[in-house]
C-alpha cells in the first residue's frame, strides 16, 4: 500500500515537472518604456500576435506630468521585410493619455513602432509571434 | 511459458510500432522556386517545383503573359555541366501555365536551362540530423532493452533482467534530452544560400563549417548593348572575378528596371546567359541616356542595388499607360507617406510574390540617370495562416486596394510608376510626387 502511494506521488511530480517543463508560453503584453531628450513614452499593446492590434501610450514630461500635444502619430515598420505600413494619427483620451486603434501588424516577427509628439520621437522594438 | 511468448510478442509489436513511423518525417526540404525571366521576346515565369525523390522527376511550369509570342522551349536538366535529360515544353498563344517534366538523378547543385536562360538550383539529399538519429536510436535501444527485459524475466531470471531495464532507463533519458534539445541547436549553413553549393556540401548538410560571416564583397555592373539585348556584366569588388553566386530573391535574380530619357519604365528580370553574364531584350527602345539599376542579392546575404547608364539608339517609344484611382497622403521630407492605389476590381494576381511594386526614382532635376534616390516598394500579399508557400500567380483574388508607405528622404520632384498584374499582363501606373520640404524634426 506505502508503496503505490509513494508510486503514485512520484508519477505526480512527474508529471506536473514535465507540465511545467513543457507549457507554451507566450509573449506576455508588457509595457515598453523609451524616452526621448523631453519625453518619456510608454506603449502597451492590447496583444502580442500578429494581427489587428491597438495601443496604449502615455506620455509624460520628464518630471511625470501629462505631455501637452493634439496629435501622436505612430509609424509601425518591419525593418527585416524593408516595409512600412501607413502611419496612424490619435488623439488624446485625457491629457497625457491616446489610444491608437486599429493597427494593422499584420505579419509575425519583429516590428519597430516610431512613435512621435510634435517634434519628439522614439522607436520602440516590438515582437509579436 | 504460452503468457510469456504472448506478452514477448506484445512488447515486440510495441517496439515495431514506435520504430516504424519515424522513417516517415524527416523528407520535407526544399520549396518551390519562382523565378521571372525576361527571355527573348517573353515575359516567364519558371517555377521549379519541390524536389520529391531522388532520382526521380522535377515538375516545371513555365508561365507565360499577355503578349507572349506562341513557340516552343526546351528545358534541360545539367549536372557539373552534362546534360540528364530534356523536355520540349509548347508555349500557346493564350497565357497561363505550360509543364515540362524532366528528370534528375542525384542531390546536389543543378542547372535548369530554358533555351539559352541558365537557371542555377540545388536539388537537397533527404538526410535525417545527429539529433533525429539520436533520439530514434534512443527509442529503438530502449524497446531492444525492455524486449531483452522481458525475456530474462520470462527465463525466470529476475535480477538479471535489472541490467537491460537499466539500460531501458537510459536509452529513453538520450532520447528525450536529444529530442527536448533540439529546437535549441542553430540550424547550419544552407548549401545554396550561405555556402556554394556542392555534390559533397548537399548530400552532408550537417557538416559544420568554421565561417560565421557569409558575407560576400560588393558587385560592378557593367552594361552594354549587343543588338537589342542590354548585356550586363557582374564581377567581383574584391577579386575581379565573375559572380556567378546570385540568389533568387522576391523571385528574380535581378530586378532590372530601366527609365527611358522620357521618364518611361520598365521592370525586366534578366536571363543568366554565362557565369557572370546576364541579358534582357530592350523592345521598341527609346533613343537617348536610359538610367538603369540592378537589385541583386549575392549568396551570404544583403541585397545591393547597383545603379548604371546606357546609351540607346532606338526611335519608338511605348508610354507606361496603366491607369489606377490613386490617392496620395505626401507627407515632408522623411515622413513616412502613403499611395493608395485603387484598381477596381478584386482580381489583382501576384507578380514576383508580392500584390504591388512602387519604383521611386528622385528628386529628378535633369535625366533620371543623376537622381540620388531609386527605392523600390512592395506592397505585400497578406499572409494565409497555414499555407507556407506563397500564391502562384493562378490565384487571381487579390485587390483592389494596393497600399504602399514610404518616407521620401529629400524633397522635390519623383518619378514613381505603380505595377501590378492582372490578367496575366503587368499593368504600369506613372505618376509624378512633390514632396515638401521637412520641418525640423528631430532626428531621435
Amino acid at each position: 500500500m506505502k508503496r503505490s502511494v509513494l508510486v503514485a506521488l512520484a508519477v505526480v511530480v512527474a508529471v506536473v515537472g514535465a507540465l511545467i517543463v513543457l507549457w507554451p508560453r507566450g509573449v506576455e503584453a508588457q509595457a515598453h518604456l523609451a524616452e526621448s531628450a523631453q519625453l518619456r513614452f510608454v506603449l502597451t499593446p492590447a496583444s502580442t500576435k500578429s494581427g489587428v492590434n491597438s495601443f496604449d501610450l502615455r506620455i509624460t514630461d520628464r518630471a511625470g506630468n501629462p505631455a501637452q500635444g493634439d496629435e501622436v502619430v505612430v509609424e509601425p515598420a518591419m525593418p527585416q521585410m524593408g516595409h512600412a505600413i501607413a502611419p496612424i494619427t490619435a488623439g488624446p483620451l485625457e491629457p497625457g493619455h491616446y489610444r491608437v486603434g486599429d493597427v494593422g501588424l499584420f505579419m509575425a516577427g519583429q516590428w519597430e513602432i516610431t512613435v512621435s509628439l510634435s517634434a519628439e520621437r522614439v522607436v520602440i522594438p516590438l515582437l509579436l509571434t | 511459458m504460452k503468457r510469456s511468448v504472448a506478452v514477448l510478442l506484445l512488447a515486440l509489436g510495441a517496439v515495431l510500432g514506435i520504430a516504424a513511423p519515424a522513417q516517415a518525417d524527416g523528407a520535407q526540404s526544399g520549396a518551390d522556386l519562382h523565378v521571372a525571366q525576361t527571355l527573348g521576346d517573353r515575359d516567364l515565369t519558371v517555377i521549379i517545383r519541390r524536389v520529391a525523390e531522388v532520382p526521380g522527376p522535377v515538375h516545371v511550369d513555365v508561365v507565360t503573359h499577355a503578349g507572349s509570342p506562341p513557340g516552343e522551349i526546351t528545358l534541360t536538366a545539367r549536372a557539373a555541366g552534362a546534360a540528364s535529360s530534356t523536355a520540349k515544353v509548347v508555349l500557346g498563344a493564350g497565357p497561363g501555365f505550360y509543364s515540362g517534366v524532366v528528370q534528375v538523378d542525384r542531390p546536389g547543385p543543378w542547372e535548369l536551362a530554358v533555351d539559352e536562360a541558365t537557371i542555377p538550383f540545388v536539388v537537397p539529399a533527404l538526410v535525417s540530423s545527429p539529433w533525429e538519429n539520436t533520439t530514434y536510436g534512443g527509442f529503438i535501444a530502449a524497446g531492444l532493452f525492455l524486449f531483452a527485459a522481458l525475456l530474462l524475466a520470462a527465463l525466470g531470471r529476475p535480477r538479471l533482467a535489472l541490467v537491460p531495464t537499466a539500460g531501458l532507463v537510459a536509452g529513453v533519458a538520450v532520447a528525450v534530452t536529444a529530442a527536448l534539445l533540439s529546437p535549441s541547436i542553430p540550424p547550419v549553413a544552407a548549401p545554396g544560400t550561405q555556402l556554394d553549393p556542392t555534390f559533397d556540401n548537399v548530400n552532408d548538410p550537417y557538416q559544420r563549417t568554421s565561417a560565421v560571416d557569409f558575407s560576400r564583397p560588393p558587385v560592378n555592373l557593367v552594361p552594354t548593348m549587343k543588338d537589342d539585348d542590354l548585356v550586363l556584366s557582374l564581377t567581383d569588388g574584391s577579386s575581379g572575378r565573375p559572380v556567378d553566386d546570385l540568389l533568387v530573391h522576391d523571385s528574380a535574380f535581378m530586378h532590372l528596371v530601366v527609365v527611358s530619357p522620357s521618364g518611361q519604365l520598365r521592370h525586366l528580370h534578366p536571363i543568366r546567359t554565362a557565369p557572370g553574364e546576364y541579358r534582357a531584350r530592350l523592345r521598341a527602345s527609346e533613343q537617348g541616356t536610359h538610367a538603369i539599376a540592378a537589385e541583386i542579392a549575392r549568396r551570404g546575404g544583403g541585397v545591393q542595388l547597383l545603379r548604371s547608364s546606357i546609351d540607346v539608339s532606338g526611335s519608338a517609344a511605348r508610354p507606361d499607360d496603366g491607369k489606377a484611382d490613386l490617392k496620395t497622403e505626401i507627407r515632408e521630407a522623411g515622413r513616412p507617406s502613403t499611395i493608395t492605389a485603387g484598381f477596381g476590381r478584386r482580381d489583382l494576381q501576384p507578380w514576383l510574390g508580392m500584390l504591388g511594386h512602387m519604383i521611386v526614382v528622385g528628386p529628378v532635376s535633369g535625366s533620371p540617370v543623376t537622381a540620388p534616390i531609386w527605392a523600390h516598394v512592395h506592397a505585400m500579399i497578406p499572409p494565409a495562416p497555414g499555407m507556407p508557400d506563397k500564391p502562384d500567380e493562378s490565384v487571381a483574388a487579390y485587390g483592389p486596394d494596393v497600399p504602399f508607405t514610404y518616407s521620401f528622404p529629400l524633397p522635390g520632384k519623383y518619378l514613381v510608376w505603380i505595377q501590378v498584374e492582372r490578367d496575366y499582363s503587368v499593368v504600369t501606373v506613372p505618376t509624378v510626387v512633390e514632396v515638401p520640404a521637412g520641418k525640423g524634426v528631430s532626428e531621435k
